[in-house]
């Protein structure tokens, strides 16, 4: 598991933002993990289980309505023209956070999974919980996007 | 060849084999479009890979690997159980857990002398005596040269109680003349941190006084009520 940790955070804060949120992020899933350590099968790929603890996380605190982890700017309100000044230093993101904030959440969750963390789409399907061709079609609609915002952004 | 732009992100992300794979191959470099399409996923691919590789370089914070160095606190899952595992540890005649909170305060008094009593057994002076009278262990300040380690009843139903200190350490017990002065030894060096460790006179009172208790150590509550009942 300590092994698995950079990995994990480097998972949470593609889904969550920005590194600070990640790491919340990632506490909640170890928390949520170590409480449920019975219910991980010996023999089944441990990272894989931890992924998707974090992913579920992540999807119930958004459905949640959760806001407080959407710490990017609006691009409405421009680049650095966050409200409150301090946040505005404290979170300081590059086009590639902006640009993936911006993609809806299955989108993010394919591409975080096959182009960052290297899986084959057959597990990060079955880390989503959703078929193989829906993961492949959404990687796609997902990049397709990203590289249509960062492409303007250069 | 139809070739859908899913299939090709596969061909690009080496999701695919076998012949479909050669065919897409073969498609993409007869056709400079294709091929710039998969150049471009993998240059996305890899621009994606470098900027989140810090986070997984980094070192990992301290309340995260910590989650994962307390193995056994984490897997308590059910706060009903592990109170059920306290109470069942509670019940264990055991010293550790009341003298290490014993050890960790100490009470003020310069010296402490046992006086003698005139026909064998010596007693208390008064000067002890009087914090053997009020002091409780869980009130204790710390830095001070004297302090009580733990009370416990004895076999024959005497309230006893382990102190230390520089002038010298031991165990009294209460009886009608006073506190009789059932073991002495010596005092251990002045202490002023709060974690002190028990020096090795006091585990050899501490051990004796396991073998003349009756039961566990008095905790704070029965320690309160042994006091109010004027250590009878």
């Amino acid at each position: 598991m300590l092994d698995l940790l950079p990995r994990l955070r480097r998972f949470a804060a593609g889904l969550a933002g920005n590194p600070a949120d990640g790491d919340d992020l990632c506490q909640m899933s170890l928390e949520r993990a170590l409480a449920n350590r019975s219910k991980w099968q010996e023999g089944t790929r441990l990272d894989s289980w931890m992924y998707r603890i974090m992913r579920n996380i992540w999807i119930d605190e958004g459905r949640a309505g959760s806001r407080r982890r959407q710490t990017f700017v609006d691009e409405e309100a421009g680049v650095g023209q966050g409200g409150d000044g301090a946040q505005e230093a404290a979170v300081e993101l590059s086009y590639v956070d902006r640009a993936m904030q911006k993609l809806p959440s299955d989108q993010r969750e394919a591409v975080l999974l096959v182009m960052v963390e290297g899986y084959a789409y057959k597990e990060a399907a079955e880390i989503v919980g959703c078929p193989v061709g829906t993961l492949n079609s959404r990687l796609v609609r997902g990049r397709d996007a990203l590289m249509a915002m960062l492409g303007e952004a250069q | 060849m139809t070739l859908t732009r899913e299939e090709l992100a596969a061909f690009a992300d080496g999701e695919l084999t076998g012949e479909r794979a050669a065919q897409i191959a073969a498609a993409v470099a007869a056709d400079p479009a294709l091929a710039g399409e998969v150049e471009a996923h993998r240059a996305l691919r890899a621009q994606l890979a470098d900027h989140y590789a810090p986070v997984a370089t980094a070192p990992v914070p301290d309340r995260l690997t910590a989650l994962l160095a307390q193995p056994q606190e984490a897997e308590v899952v059910n706060f009903a159980e592990a109170k059920e595992r306290r109470a069942a540890r509670r019940t264990i005649p055991r010293w550790g857990w009341i003298v290490g909170p014993a050890l960790a305060a100490s009470l003020a008094l310069a010296v402490l002398l046992p006086g003698s009593g005139d026909d064998g057994a010596p007693y208390a002076d008064p000067q002890l005596a009087g914090v053997l009278d009020t002091r409780l262990v869980a009130e204790q300040a710390p830095g001070a040269d004297t302090r009580i380690l733990l009370s416990f009843r004895a076999q024959g139903g005497d309230v006893c109680r382990v102190f230390s200190g520089e002038g010298g350490g031991g165990i009294a017990c209460r009886d009608q003349q006073g506190w009789r002065l059932e073991a002495l030894g010596e005092g251990s060096a002045g202490a002023s941190t709060e974690y002190r460790m028990a020096g090795a006179s006091e585990a050899a009172l501490l051990s004796r006084a396991q073998d003349m208790a009756q039961g566990p150590a008095l905790d704070a509550a029965a320690e309160a009520e042994a006091k109010a009942n004027d250590w009878r």
